[in-house]
């Protein structure tokens, strides 16, 4: 059985930073606006996480807005 | 005799959703002998059934009765509801493997986690153990009750890491360590792996199952694949996507290696009302595939009660509250006391200085509770006394020693015309009771009557039969449980006998019977007759024998 399509989610490397991860995502696009979006898309780990932006290697990070 | 207990002239509900049929149950040397018509006299002891129910013991698989059970060996409440077998080590955390070194640090998680007092950690009983066998011999000096221990993620990463283990990825040889100590833990008794994706410790950092890459979950997935066993995890339960991709990732763990996994909890809100649906079309769509990834739902409401002599998970979203009630006593007086930290406090609670998030709470007791506001909100006696209403409860509890209680009522999981179609479907596993944790919070007992007074008897939408084998034989198959769940015979005799028209939980109360003479919240039980663990008789006519009939039971 087909599954429906989800949100993407990518999880961090080991000592990977978010400017890492970014361009690993979304490798198209402008560094510091790969990493906004990221962050944009992931106040779980950037907003509501002390230390704020503290990756895990256990995290979901998405890397696409949610979807309508 | 021919048996040591016949159970007599009961309405049996073996535990399989088959229909209830009238016979008596005979016993002997702990296993179910036969059920049907037995001979008058023909047991050591009889227990008369007639107008009740004969069902499998109910198993609870979601608690935290690691430490309870160093010291009181029946789990109570939860055997006087008609559980006979709990599931401690849920959430990553265990009380082993544990070395001597690393068990303050694990208390802590326990007392952040779980709000356990720490009294209960260093009064009642003596560590003598550091393996997992050696807990196990430790809890099985006087169980009274069956326990199907999980091993916790966290304490095995800490074994293997020290303090790194919250500070880094694992290495190829740390992640192989850990599948040696798991394989051990497995051999020893555990059930499964828990693991958590969201848990801090008492200083607000990740637990260290959070530190994991997923390779390393599915390394330790591999090693549960040897044997068959239970990967337990709690995932990002308020935010439905990262839920779902946690579903994601346990089913490609179930289909790789051959396991079940299981997370924990479900809630159901008017907030968010399409998270229960959607991550069942997500569950229903993975089963559908071979995945075995079970979604736990508790049956009861989320009511939270709190004073300010201790912190409590209702302030868990303003961290200035958390750090000022984690003080001891005469520092945290200090700081309620201190204009400026209170008004920073109450400034906290936003423009409405609390209305919308404190003003339904209600004054429900504590022993210096002025008697006249029992029963009144906190939005009435704010309005009363020309306050905002985060600034009213610090003062009324400032006035009175702090020892005023106060309950947020059906904070969520609530609506039961909501709730009650999602416990029907199949792929619903009920649990996540969080038996005896959160204990100063709200009571972890009694969710298995209520799943019968709300939703078989009151709601009627499920059967006698089915709400049983929900409880019974469905959860022993979800966790390859194979001597429970049901009544037939060769089985483990683990029986209930309860009146159908009646079982339910007892209202909340306070008691003061942890070690220390810690607060819990309780619910006693309503409508148990008789409860059997492995052929002995546990507890009947309101009170706990002297048996000592529990064993690990995997």
């Amino acid at each position: 059985m087909a599954l429906t399509t989800q949100r993407r989610f990518t999880t961090p490397g080991p000592d990977e930073t978010v400017e890492e991860l970014a361009s690993r995502a979304l490798p198209g696009e402008p560094l510091e606006a790969a990493v906004d979006r990221i962050k944009s898309w992931n106040l779980h780990i950037f907003a509501g996480r002390k230390p704020a932006g503290l990756l895990l290697g256990s995290d979901v990070v998405f890397v696409e807005p949610p979807l309508g | 005799m021919a048996y040591d207990v016949v159970v007599r002239n009961g309405l049996v509900v073996d535990g399989t959703g088959a229909p209830s049929f009238r016979a008596d149950v005979g016993v002997k040397d702990g296993r179910i002998a036969e059920i049907g018509a037995i001979a008058p006299g023909a047991g050591a002891r009889e227990v008369d059934a007639a107008g009740r129910v004969v069902a499998p013991g109910f198993i609870d698989p979601h608690t935290h009765f690691d430490v309870q059970l160093l010291w009181d060996g029946a789990a109570r409440p939860a055997l006087e509801h008609g559980v006979t077998c709990v599931v401690p080590g849920n959430c990553s955390l265990s009380l082993a493997p544990l070395k001597a070194a690393d068990r303050q640090r694990v208390v802590g998680m326990f007392q952040q986690i779980e709000e356990m007092p720490p009294e209960a950690f260093t009064t009642a009983f003596d560590w003598s153990w550091e393996d997992f066998a050696g807990y196990r011999r430790a809890i099985e000096k006087a169980l009274s009750i069956n326990v199907a221990p999980l091993v916790g993620h966290s304490v095995i990463r800490l074994w293997v890491m020290g303090a790194a283990a919250q500070e880094r990825a694992a290495t190829a040889d740390e992640i192989a360590a850990m599948q040696d100590l798991l394989r051990q833990c497995l051999e020893a008794g555990a059930v499964g792996l828990s693991t958590s994706f969201v848990d801090i410790d008492e200083n607000g950092r990740p637990v260290p199952s959070r530190f994991a890459q997923f390779e390393e979950l599915d390394a330790l997935s591999a090693t549960l694949g040897e044997f068959g066993r239970m990967l337990q995890c709690v995932p990002e339960f308020y935010d439905t996507d990262i839920t779902i991709a946690r579903i994601d990732q346990l089913s490609e763990l179930s289909l790789k290696h051959g396991i079940p996994t299981t997370f924990s909890p479900v809630f159901d809100s008017r907030a968010t009302p399409n998270n229960v649906p959607r991550i069942m079309a997500r569950v229903e769509e993975q089963f559908a595939r071979g995945a075995r990834v079970w979604p736990q739902m508790q049956t009861r409401p989320i009511d939270v009660s709190f004073s300010l002599l201790r912190p409590s998970l209702f302030f868990a979203r303003l961290p200035r509250w958390v750090r000022v009630l984690r003080q001891p006593v005469e520092a945290r007086l200090a700081s309620l006391n201190d204009p400026e930290t209170k008004a920073k406090m109450v400034a906290d609670l936003g423009a409405d200085g609390g209305e919308r998030m404190m003003g339904k709470l209600v004054v429900r007791g504590g022993d210096a509770a002025p008697a006249d506001l029992i029963g009144k909100t906190l939005g009435e006696i704010a309005a009363a006394r020309g306050q905002a209403p985060a600034l009213a409860l610090i003062d009324l509890s400032l006035e009175n020693g702090l020892d005023v209680a106060f309950l947020a009522a059906s904070t969520g999981h609530e609506d039961t015309d909501r709730v009650t179609p999602t416990p029907a479907n199949p792929l619903v596993h009920i649990g996540a009771s969080d038996g005896g944790a959160h204990i100063s919070s709200f009571s972890t007992y009694g969710d298995t009557g209520y799943l019968f007074s709300e939703f078989v008897r009151k709601g009627g939408h499920l059967s006698l039969e089915q709400a049983v084998a929900k409880i019974t034989g469905e959860t022993a198959d979800i966790w390859g449980l194979k001597d429970r769940g049901r009544l037939k015979a060769g089985l483990a005799a683990d029986i209930v006998v309860f009146d159908p028209d009646t079982i339910d939980r007892e209202a909340e109360l306070p008691a003061f019977d942890m070690p220390g003479d810690g607060m819990r919240y309780v619910r006693g039980a309503r409508g148990i007759d008789t409860v059997l663990v492995n052929g002995q008789v546990a507890y009947a006519g309101g009170a706990y024998t002297e048996a000592r009939s529990g064993v690990v039971c995997v």
